[in-house]
């Protein structure tokens, strides 16, 4: 595992870096690396036969530095804007889950050419009417002043899926672990949690833009972005491919069904070289 | 010197909930279902709360509290300038204390330098002026990002006072508000402006900002142990770094008393109304019962660090308040003071003796009380509390704040 700090103009961004084949930039949502954990999940590994795996931590999330100029979605793309040039990516692969796949999706359609290709895993940034995107934060402030149930049974097929447990117990987990799960709510608070919620009125007439062969994935049972907003991602943007279902995935479809995932990303990869 | 300020806080909350509420319901705020509101009994309701703090005006209370809360049965003030605009036309002496207006909520804060002004000119200059950024309830029933709030709450105030003591217009170039043309008509009474009171939970970052700008810092906790004392401590210690002295009349806290004839009677009295309170009215705010949403990772505003330092020195799933099991518990608190004029006066006397400040803010009407329970022990307090509490109280201050009582004349209560 390669992790490095990159400096954007003062501020420190941490970055983890593996794998082989071309860059393709990863950006982390709620039950991901930098969110949960500080090292690869196996998902990640998957994809490291395909390309060079580079999956920054947002602002203010693992050892990544506070942006305080971030208040709404195109503050954000800013911030990656930055970490896109100091990384010195002309071109690249670009995927996100959950936030961080509304992020990839904002970024492709302001900045069609640099995208080679671009993959969403369950991911926020539309409205799909009758179709709430779920609340992370509600459900985040324990019932009981001790239990987590009802954030597992949105993030997860089940609420007791193990690895649900393990990242989101109930009580008090490892200081570093709820910290770290914190930052990230922190960090999206500040551009997804006012109205709308978790979602830009503008980026679905925006996604036409996209260019680029595009993978949209998700899973079957996902109670936080409903499949609903799969196939409104596959509708709007030109060239895309699904939404690839995954049968008895929740939200945190990477984690529950990893080879899977993963190995739809590698062949869909592969096709683009 | 000045003796304590004594003042009626009434929360208003919504007495006729159905006895299972606490077994149905998971909260009583932001989601309780407003489908519980009964509006052929809650017909003069709000009268009757409005009358209840105009007979503290004529018991002589020093001043009358209203607060801001939204979509719960915990306070059915959504708007407390309503409130205090009924007030200002039904008492003629106590002050005004609006604890306060929830700034980010707003479009704008002009609206509160306004509505502000307004009530200072109806009540003869009476309004103290409470700004406040509102808790976890309010970002999720108002869907305001809590990060930015805390960061548009100074802004919105500190923009209150300049469209209070500057003429306009004048040019606001805000981050969050930036405003052409301030020029609020009417201007308040009260010279330079309305006494000003922030509330905090002892963060240390309040203790600043309100010490910067030479206001009142009201403690929100509603128990009243070493934490009490400490919060005292570090105004004081903040106020000396900022070149100013702690007197009692820079700090509040806010309690809840009911007196009767004896102890006994009090406690049999009052039971049913606090256990209303407790159970009902505290549900999703000072009780891990159901889902607290005051404070939380869900409200995000705390930087990570802090967060982290409150993670380390917090258990998860402690006893709040609203979790205390049985009469003896409650008693320990110091929140709730039940007794007779006696018990009630000794009790009291040792909190203001050891945390040395001099505002007290008291709730008497809880939960479901019967109005007629409130007023006798409104009346009892008034005429056998509150004289021995303001005697004992003068000779203290003078004692241990020499320096303020030589400035007391004359000076308002900031």
């Amino acid at each position: 595992m390669s992790g490095h700090a990159i400096e954007l103009r003062g501020r420190k961004a941490w970055v983890l870096e593996e794998g082989n084949g071309p860059p393709l930039l990863y950006l982390h949502g709620f039950v991901d690396v930098h969110s949960v954990t500080k090292e690869w999940m196996p998902f990640h590994r998957g994809l490291f036969s395909g390309a060079r795996v580079i999956a920054p931590a947002h602002p203010g999330c693992g050892e990544s530095e506070d942006n305080d100029n971030i208040d709404s979605i195109e503050d954000v793309v800013f911030h990656y804007l930055e970490v896109i040039d100091a990384l010195g990516l002309e071109r690249f692969h670009l995927a996100g889950a959950c936030v961080g796949g509304w992020i990839a999706a904002e970024i492709a359609v302001r900045h069609p050419e640099r995208v080679c290709s671009l993959t969403l895993v369950g991911a926020t940034g539309l409205l799909v009417p009758g179709s709430p995107i779920g609340d992370v934060f509600i459900n985040s402030q324990p019932q009981r002043g001790v239990s987590l149930a009802s954030l597992r049974e949105m993030l997860f097929s089940r609420e007791d899926h193990p690895q649900a447990l393990a990242w989101f117990p109930d009580g008090r987990g490892p200081i570093d672990n709820e910290v770290r799960r914190y930052q990230m709510l922190r960090f999206s608070s500040q551009f997804g949690f006012k109205p709308p919620y978790f979602y830009h009125w503008k980026l679905a007439h925006r996604l036409h833009r996209i260019n680029a062969p595009s993978l949209i994935i998700w899973g079957e049972a996902d109670r936080m972005v409903p499949p609903t907003h799969g196939h409104a991602y596959a509708q709007h943007i030109t060239n895309a491919m699904g939404p690839k279902i995954i049968q008895g995935a929740g939200h945190a479809v990477q984690v529950e069904h990893p080879e899977d995932t993963a190995g739809l990303i590698v062949d869909f990869l592969a096709k683009q070289q | 010197m000045y003796p304590v300020q004594l003042f009626c806080w009434h929360f208003m909350a919504y007495p006729y909930l159905p006895p299972d509420f606490d077994e149905k319901y998971e909260t009583g705020w932001v989601t309780v279902p407003n489908s519980l509101w009964d509006s052929e009994r809650s017909k003069g309701l709000y009268q009757e709360y409005i009358d209840q703090l105009v007979y503290a005006d004529e018991l002589g209370f020093d001043g009358l509290v209203l607060n801001e809360h939204h979509q719960n049965i915990y306070g059915l003030m959504s708007s407390p300038n309503l409130i205090a605009a009924a007030l200002t036309q039904k008492t003629v002496r106590s002050k005004i204390v609006v604890l306060g207006n929830l700034l980010p909520l707003q479009l704008n804060p002009l609206r509160t330098a306004e509505e502000y002004a307004m009530l200072d000119n109806m009540s003869n200059g009476r309004i103290i002026a409470g700004f406040a950024p509102g808790g976890g309830q309010e970002t999720f029933n108002y869907n305001v990002p809590s990060v930015a709030a805390r960061r548009q709450f100074w802004e919105a105030a500190d923009l209150i006072v300049r469209a209070w003591t500057e003429d306009g217009p004048f040019n606001h170039e805000g981050r969050f508000y930036p405003l052409r043309y301030v020029n609020t008509w009417p201007k308040p009474i009260q010279k330079p402006h309305p006494p000003i009171w922030i509330p905090g939970s002892r963060s240390a970052s309040t203790f600043v900002e309100v010490a910067r700008r030479g206001y009142s810092y009201f403690f929100s906790s509603r128990s009243h142990g070493a934490e009490t004392d400490k919060a005292q401590k570090q105004f004081a210690k903040v106020l000396e770094d900022h070149g100013d002295h702690y007197e009692p009349r820079r700090m509040g806290i806010l309690m809840s008393a009911f007196v009767s004839e004896t102890d006994r009677q009090a406690r049999e009295e009052c039971e049913e109304g606090v256990w209303y309170f407790l159970k009902n009215c505290l549900k999703g705010h000072l009780r891990r019962e159901g889902r607290q949403l005051t404070i939380g990772p869900g409200i995000p505003y705390t930087p990570a660090p802090a967060w982290k330092e409150y993670l380390e020195h917090s258990q998860p799933g402690r006893k709040l308040l609203g979790d205390v099991e049985n009469w003896d518990e409650l008693d320990a608190s110091q929140s709730i003071i039940v007794g007779s004029a006696e018990t009630v006066t000794q009790r009291i006397w040792d909190i203001i003796e050891k945390s040395q400040v001099g505002n007290l803010l008291i709730q008497f009407h809880l939960g479901n009380m019967p109005p007629e329970l409130v007023r006798k022990s409104m009346h009892l307090f008034a005429t056998r509390v509150a004289p021995s509490l303001r005697e004992r109280s003068v000779k203290l201050f003078a004692k241990n704040f020499p320096a303020a009582a030589d400035s007391a004349e004359g000076r308002a209560t900031r």
